[in-house]
Protein backbone atom coordinates (compact mmCIF):
# COMPACT_ATOMS: atom_id res chain seq x y z
CA UNK A 1 0.00 0.00 0.00
CA UNK A 2 1.67 3.22 -1.08
CA UNK A 3 0.30 6.70 -0.59
CA UNK A 4 3.25 8.40 -2.24
CA UNK A 5 2.43 11.83 -3.60
CA UNK A 6 -0.90 12.01 -1.76
CA UNK A 7 -1.80 14.92 0.47
CA UNK A 8 -3.73 14.12 3.66
CA UNK A 9 -5.39 16.36 6.23
CA UNK A 10 -5.78 14.83 9.69
CA UNK A 11 -7.98 16.90 11.99
CA UNK A 12 -6.84 16.69 15.58
CA UNK A 13 -3.68 15.14 14.19
CA UNK A 14 -1.23 16.33 16.83
CA UNK A 15 -1.76 13.68 19.46
CA UNK A 16 -3.43 10.42 20.34
CA UNK A 17 -5.20 8.53 17.56
CA UNK A 18 -4.80 11.45 15.14
CA UNK A 19 -1.04 11.49 15.59
CA UNK A 20 -0.84 7.73 15.01
CA UNK A 21 -2.91 8.08 11.84
CA UNK A 22 -0.80 11.00 10.61
CA UNK A 23 2.42 9.04 11.18
CA UNK A 24 1.02 5.90 9.57
CA UNK A 25 -0.10 7.73 6.41
CA UNK A 26 3.26 9.53 6.31
CA UNK A 27 5.09 6.20 6.63
CA UNK A 28 3.31 5.18 3.44
CA UNK A 29 4.48 8.26 1.60
CA UNK A 30 1.70 10.81 2.08
CA UNK A 31 2.41 14.45 2.85
CA UNK A 32 0.43 15.46 5.93
CA UNK A 33 -1.39 18.55 7.14
CA UNK A 34 -1.72 18.23 10.90
CA UNK A 35 -4.70 20.20 12.15
CA UNK A 36 -4.71 21.11 15.82
CA UNK A 37 -6.62 23.44 18.07
CA UNK A 38 -5.20 23.81 21.58
CA UNK A 39 -1.98 21.80 21.59
CA UNK A 40 0.48 23.52 19.26
CA UNK A 41 3.63 21.97 20.72
CA UNK A 42 2.33 18.44 20.24
CA UNK A 43 1.19 19.21 16.69
CA UNK A 44 4.54 20.74 15.80
CA UNK A 45 6.33 17.73 17.29
CA UNK A 46 4.13 15.43 15.23
CA UNK A 47 4.92 17.48 12.11
CA UNK A 48 8.65 17.14 12.87
CA UNK A 49 8.30 13.39 13.39
CA UNK A 50 6.46 13.15 10.06
CA UNK A 51 9.18 15.09 8.25
CA UNK A 52 11.75 12.69 9.71
CA UNK A 53 9.99 10.02 7.64
CA UNK A 54 10.96 11.90 4.49
CA UNK A 55 7.65 13.52 3.59
CA UNK A 56 6.30 17.03 4.02
CA UNK A 57 4.25 18.11 7.01
CA UNK A 58 2.55 21.26 8.15
CA UNK A 59 0.67 22.07 11.36
CA UNK A 60 -2.41 24.27 11.00
CA UNK A 61 -4.41 25.65 13.92
CA UNK A 62 -8.18 25.64 13.53
CA UNK A 63 -11.10 24.95 15.82
CA UNK A 64 -13.23 22.67 13.67
CA UNK A 65 -16.18 23.47 15.92
CA UNK A 66 -16.35 26.85 14.16
CA UNK A 67 -17.42 26.86 10.50
CA UNK A 68 -15.44 30.04 9.77
CA UNK A 69 -12.25 28.40 11.03
CA UNK A 70 -12.88 25.35 8.85
CA UNK A 71 -13.28 27.68 5.87
CA UNK A 72 -10.04 29.48 6.72
CA UNK A 73 -8.20 26.17 6.98
CA UNK A 74 -9.48 24.91 3.63
CA UNK A 75 -8.87 28.29 1.97
CA UNK A 76 -5.28 27.98 3.08
CA UNK A 77 -5.01 24.39 1.82
CA UNK A 78 -6.63 25.38 -1.47
CA UNK A 79 -4.36 28.37 -1.98
CA UNK A 80 -1.18 26.60 -0.99
CA UNK A 81 -1.69 23.11 -2.42
CA UNK A 82 -4.72 23.38 -4.71
CA UNK A 83 -5.72 19.79 -3.91
CA UNK A 84 -6.38 17.22 -1.21
CA UNK A 85 -6.39 13.44 -1.53
CA UNK A 86 -7.28 12.24 1.96
CA UNK A 87 -9.38 13.74 4.74
CA UNK A 88 -9.33 12.14 8.17
CA UNK A 89 -12.07 13.50 10.43
CA UNK A 90 -10.50 12.68 13.76
CA UNK A 91 -10.85 15.80 15.93
CA UNK A 92 -13.32 15.19 18.74
CA UNK A 93 -14.43 16.60 22.02
CA UNK A 94 -17.22 15.93 24.45
CA UNK A 95 -18.78 16.40 27.81
CA UNK A 96 -19.15 13.32 30.02
CA UNK A 97 -22.68 13.40 31.35
CA UNK A 98 -25.78 11.21 31.45
CA UNK A 99 -28.36 12.15 28.80
CA UNK A 100 -30.66 13.64 31.42
CA UNK A 101 -27.96 16.14 32.44
CA UNK A 102 -27.09 17.30 28.93
CA UNK A 103 -27.78 21.00 28.36
CA UNK A 104 -27.91 22.93 25.12
CA UNK A 105 -24.37 24.23 25.45
CA UNK A 106 -22.85 20.78 25.99
CA UNK A 107 -24.95 19.36 23.13
CA UNK A 108 -23.92 22.05 20.68
CA UNK A 109 -20.24 21.95 21.66
CA UNK A 110 -20.05 18.20 21.15
CA UNK A 111 -22.19 17.99 18.03
CA UNK A 112 -20.43 20.93 16.38
CA UNK A 113 -17.00 19.36 16.78
CA UNK A 114 -17.80 15.66 16.42
CA UNK A 115 -20.52 15.70 13.76
CA UNK A 116 -21.02 19.05 12.02
CA UNK A 117 -17.28 19.49 11.44
CA UNK A 118 -17.22 16.15 9.58
CA UNK A 119 -19.86 17.43 7.19
CA UNK A 120 -18.29 20.83 6.65
CA UNK A 121 -14.78 19.41 6.22
CA UNK A 122 -16.07 16.78 3.79
CA UNK A 123 -17.89 19.43 1.74
CA UNK A 124 -14.74 21.51 1.40
CA UNK A 125 -12.46 18.49 0.94
CA UNK A 126 -14.62 17.05 -1.84
CA UNK A 127 -14.10 20.23 -3.86
CA UNK A 128 -10.33 19.85 -3.52
CA UNK A 129 -10.66 16.18 -4.58
CA UNK A 130 -12.62 17.05 -7.73
CA UNK A 131 -11.35 15.25 -10.80
CA UNK A 132 -8.85 13.18 -8.83
CA UNK A 133 -10.95 11.13 -6.40
CA UNK A 134 -10.09 10.79 -2.77
CA UNK A 135 -10.65 9.14 0.59
CA UNK A 136 -12.55 10.37 3.60
CA UNK A 137 -12.31 8.42 6.84
CA UNK A 138 -13.99 9.58 10.05
CA UNK A 139 -13.24 8.28 13.52
CA UNK A 140 -16.20 6.99 15.50
CA UNK A 141 -16.53 4.99 18.70
CA UNK A 142 -18.53 2.16 20.22
CA UNK A 143 -20.58 4.81 21.99
CA UNK A 144 -22.67 5.01 18.82
CA UNK A 145 -24.15 1.47 18.71
CA UNK A 146 -23.77 0.82 22.45
CA UNK A 147 -24.57 2.66 25.65
CA UNK A 148 -21.50 3.71 27.60
CA UNK A 149 -21.72 5.42 31.00
CA UNK A 150 -21.91 9.23 30.86
CA UNK A 151 -21.27 9.13 27.14
CA UNK A 152 -24.69 10.16 25.82
CA UNK A 153 -23.85 13.23 23.73
CA UNK A 154 -20.61 11.84 22.40
CA UNK A 155 -22.38 8.60 21.48
CA UNK A 156 -25.12 10.51 19.68
CA UNK A 157 -22.56 12.66 17.85
CA UNK A 158 -20.76 9.52 16.70
CA UNK A 159 -24.06 8.02 15.50
CA UNK A 160 -24.55 11.18 13.43
CA UNK A 161 -21.02 10.82 12.09
CA UNK A 162 -21.67 7.22 11.06
CA UNK A 163 -24.97 8.08 9.34
CA UNK A 164 -23.27 10.97 7.57
CA UNK A 165 -20.55 8.55 6.44
CA UNK A 166 -23.20 6.43 4.69
CA UNK A 167 -24.83 9.41 2.96
CA UNK A 168 -21.52 10.90 1.86
CA UNK A 169 -20.33 7.52 0.60
CA UNK A 170 -23.24 7.35 -1.81
CA UNK A 171 -23.33 11.02 -2.77
CA UNK A 172 -19.58 11.23 -3.40
CA UNK A 173 -19.20 7.82 -5.07
CA UNK A 174 -19.64 9.28 -8.60
CA UNK A 175 -16.66 11.55 -7.90
CA UNK A 176 -14.47 8.58 -7.01
CA UNK A 177 -14.39 9.51 -3.35
CA UNK A 178 -14.48 6.61 -0.88
CA UNK A 179 -16.05 7.48 2.46
CA UNK A 180 -15.85 5.24 5.52
CA UNK A 181 -15.53 5.35 9.29
CA UNK A 182 -13.53 3.47 11.90
CA UNK A 183 -15.00 2.89 15.34
CA UNK A 184 -12.71 1.98 18.18
CA UNK A 185 -13.45 0.88 21.70
CA UNK A 186 -11.53 2.63 24.49
CA UNK A 187 -8.10 3.44 23.08
CA UNK A 188 -5.08 4.04 25.28
CA UNK A 189 -4.59 7.79 24.78
CA UNK A 190 -4.32 10.93 26.88
CA UNK A 191 -8.03 11.55 26.33
CA UNK A 192 -8.73 8.18 27.94
CA UNK A 193 -6.84 9.20 31.06
CA UNK A 194 -9.46 11.92 31.45
CA UNK A 195 -12.25 9.38 31.15
CA UNK A 196 -10.59 7.13 33.71
CA UNK A 197 -10.24 10.11 36.05
CA UNK A 198 -13.92 10.91 35.63
CA UNK A 199 -14.82 7.29 36.32
CA UNK A 200 -16.28 6.82 32.85
CA UNK A 201 -14.03 3.93 31.91
CA UNK A 202 -12.74 1.09 34.05
CA UNK A 203 -9.80 -1.13 33.13
CA UNK A 204 -10.85 -2.52 29.75
CA UNK A 205 -7.99 -5.01 29.50
CA UNK A 206 -10.13 -7.40 31.51
CA UNK A 207 -12.98 -7.31 29.00
CA UNK A 208 -11.13 -7.35 25.67
CA UNK A 209 -11.02 -10.84 24.12
CA UNK A 210 -7.83 -9.90 22.24
CA UNK A 211 -6.15 -9.59 25.64
CA UNK A 212 -5.05 -5.98 25.54
CA UNK A 213 -6.52 -2.57 25.04
CA UNK A 214 -6.74 -1.00 21.62
CA UNK A 215 -3.78 1.28 20.93
CA UNK A 216 -3.77 4.23 18.49
CA UNK A 217 -1.70 2.22 16.01
CA UNK A 218 -4.49 -0.36 15.71
CA UNK A 219 -6.87 2.35 14.53
CA UNK A 220 -4.23 3.91 12.27
CA UNK A 221 -3.61 0.57 10.51
CA UNK A 222 -7.27 0.27 9.53
CA UNK A 223 -7.50 3.92 8.50
CA UNK A 224 -4.43 3.49 6.28
CA UNK A 225 -6.01 0.44 4.65
CA UNK A 226 -9.23 2.37 3.98
CA UNK A 227 -7.09 5.10 2.36
CA UNK A 228 -5.50 2.57 0.01
CA UNK A 229 -6.73 1.47 -3.41
CA UNK A 230 -7.17 -2.05 -2.02
CA UNK A 231 -10.17 -0.73 -0.08
CA UNK A 232 -11.79 0.83 -3.18
CA UNK A 233 -14.97 -1.26 -2.93
CA UNK A 234 -15.59 -0.54 0.75
CA UNK A 235 -18.08 2.33 0.96
CA UNK A 236 -20.09 3.86 3.76
CA UNK A 237 -18.97 1.31 6.32
CA UNK A 238 -17.97 1.70 9.93
CA UNK A 239 -15.16 -0.76 10.65
CA UNK A 240 -14.96 -1.73 14.31
CA UNK A 241 -11.54 -2.00 15.98
CA UNK A 242 -12.16 -3.29 19.48
CA UNK A 243 -10.28 -6.55 19.97
CA UNK A 244 -13.59 -8.41 19.88
CA UNK A 245 -15.20 -6.59 22.78
CA UNK A 246 -18.48 -5.76 21.06
CA UNK A 247 -19.18 -9.18 19.53
CA UNK A 248 -18.05 -11.02 22.67
CA UNK A 249 -20.10 -9.06 25.19
CA UNK A 250 -22.13 -12.02 26.45
CA UNK A 251 -19.07 -14.21 26.88
CA UNK A 252 -17.55 -11.59 29.15
CA UNK A 253 -20.40 -11.28 31.65
CA UNK A 254 -18.94 -11.54 35.14
CA UNK A 255 -15.33 -11.29 33.98
CA UNK A 256 -15.04 -7.65 35.01
CA UNK A 257 -15.43 -8.61 38.66
CA UNK A 258 -12.90 -11.47 38.50
CA UNK B 1 -9.56 47.67 29.82
CA UNK B 2 -7.08 45.65 31.91
CA UNK B 3 -6.28 41.98 31.31
CA UNK B 4 -8.26 41.12 34.45
CA UNK B 5 -11.32 43.06 33.29
CA UNK B 6 -11.23 41.43 29.88
CA UNK B 7 -10.98 37.94 31.36
CA UNK B 8 -13.74 38.74 33.85
CA UNK B 9 -16.04 39.75 30.98
CA UNK B 10 -15.22 36.58 29.05
CA UNK B 11 -15.83 34.31 32.05
CA UNK B 12 -19.06 36.13 32.98
CA UNK B 13 -20.35 35.81 29.40
CA UNK B 14 -19.62 32.09 29.27
CA UNK B 15 -20.93 31.19 32.74
CA UNK B 16 -23.86 33.65 32.67
CA UNK B 17 -22.95 35.11 36.05
CA UNK B 18 -22.80 38.77 37.03
CA UNK B 19 -19.20 39.87 36.40
CA UNK B 20 -19.28 41.94 39.58
CA UNK B 21 -19.42 38.83 41.75
CA UNK B 22 -16.22 37.42 40.21
CA UNK B 23 -13.21 38.26 42.39
CA UNK B 24 -9.64 37.03 42.15
CA UNK B 25 -10.43 34.67 45.03
CA UNK B 26 -13.51 33.17 43.34
CA UNK B 27 -13.13 29.46 42.62
CA UNK B 28 -14.55 28.08 39.38
CA UNK B 29 -17.10 26.19 41.47
CA UNK B 30 -18.26 29.44 43.04
CA UNK B 31 -18.63 30.98 39.58
CA UNK B 32 -20.60 27.82 38.68
CA UNK B 33 -18.18 27.05 35.86
CA UNK B 34 -18.29 23.40 34.77
CA UNK B 35 -15.53 21.66 32.78
CA UNK B 36 -16.99 22.82 29.45
CA UNK B 37 -17.24 26.43 30.68
CA UNK B 38 -13.58 26.29 31.66
CA UNK B 39 -12.53 24.94 28.25
CA UNK B 40 -14.61 27.59 26.49
CA UNK B 41 -13.13 30.32 28.70
CA UNK B 42 -9.61 29.07 27.94
CA UNK B 43 -10.35 29.09 24.22
CA UNK B 44 -11.89 32.58 24.33
CA UNK B 45 -8.98 33.97 26.34
CA UNK B 46 -6.45 32.29 24.05
CA UNK B 47 -8.08 33.97 21.08
CA UNK B 48 -8.49 37.35 22.77
CA UNK B 49 -4.85 37.55 23.85
CA UNK B 50 -3.36 35.47 21.04
CA UNK B 51 -1.68 33.10 23.46
CA UNK B 52 -1.91 29.37 24.06
CA UNK B 53 -2.54 28.00 27.52
CA UNK B 54 -1.32 24.40 27.93
CA UNK B 55 -3.72 22.08 29.78
CA UNK B 56 -0.95 21.34 32.28
CA UNK B 57 -0.93 25.03 33.26
CA UNK B 58 -4.70 25.41 33.22
CA UNK B 59 -5.07 22.45 35.57
CA UNK B 60 -3.09 24.38 38.19
CA UNK B 61 -5.60 27.24 38.33
CA UNK B 62 -7.31 27.09 41.72
CA UNK B 63 -9.33 30.26 41.27
CA UNK B 64 -10.04 33.17 38.93
CA UNK B 65 -6.97 35.03 40.23
CA UNK B 66 -4.63 32.19 39.19
CA UNK B 67 -6.12 32.30 35.69
CA UNK B 68 -5.67 36.08 35.47
CA UNK B 69 -2.12 36.00 36.86
CA UNK B 70 -1.08 33.38 34.34
CA UNK B 71 -2.48 35.36 31.41
CA UNK B 72 -0.96 38.60 32.74
CA UNK B 73 2.45 36.96 32.90
CA UNK B 74 2.11 35.61 29.37
CA UNK B 75 0.96 38.96 28.02
CA UNK B 76 3.86 40.69 29.79
CA UNK B 77 6.30 38.21 28.27
CA UNK B 78 4.85 38.96 24.84
CA UNK B 79 5.38 42.69 25.33
CA UNK B 80 9.04 42.15 26.10
CA UNK B 81 9.64 40.21 22.92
Amino acid sequence: MSLEGRLALVTGGGRGIGRAIALKLASQGADIIVNFFRHREKAEQTAKDIEALGVKAEAIRANVGEPAKIDEMFDMIGNKFGRLDILINNAASGVGRPAMDVDVKAWEWTMDINARACLLCAQRAAKLMEGRGGKIVSISSLGSPFVLPNYAIVGVSKAALEALTRYLAIELAPQGICVNAVAASAVETEALKFYFKEGLVKDKRQVTPAGRMVIPGDVANVVAFLCSEEAFMIRGQTVVVDGGTSVGLFTLVGKESE
Amino acid sequence: MTVEEQIREIVARITHVDKNIITRESTFKEIKADSLDIVQALVAVEEAFEIEIPDEEAQKFQNFGDFVSYVESRVAQGEKV
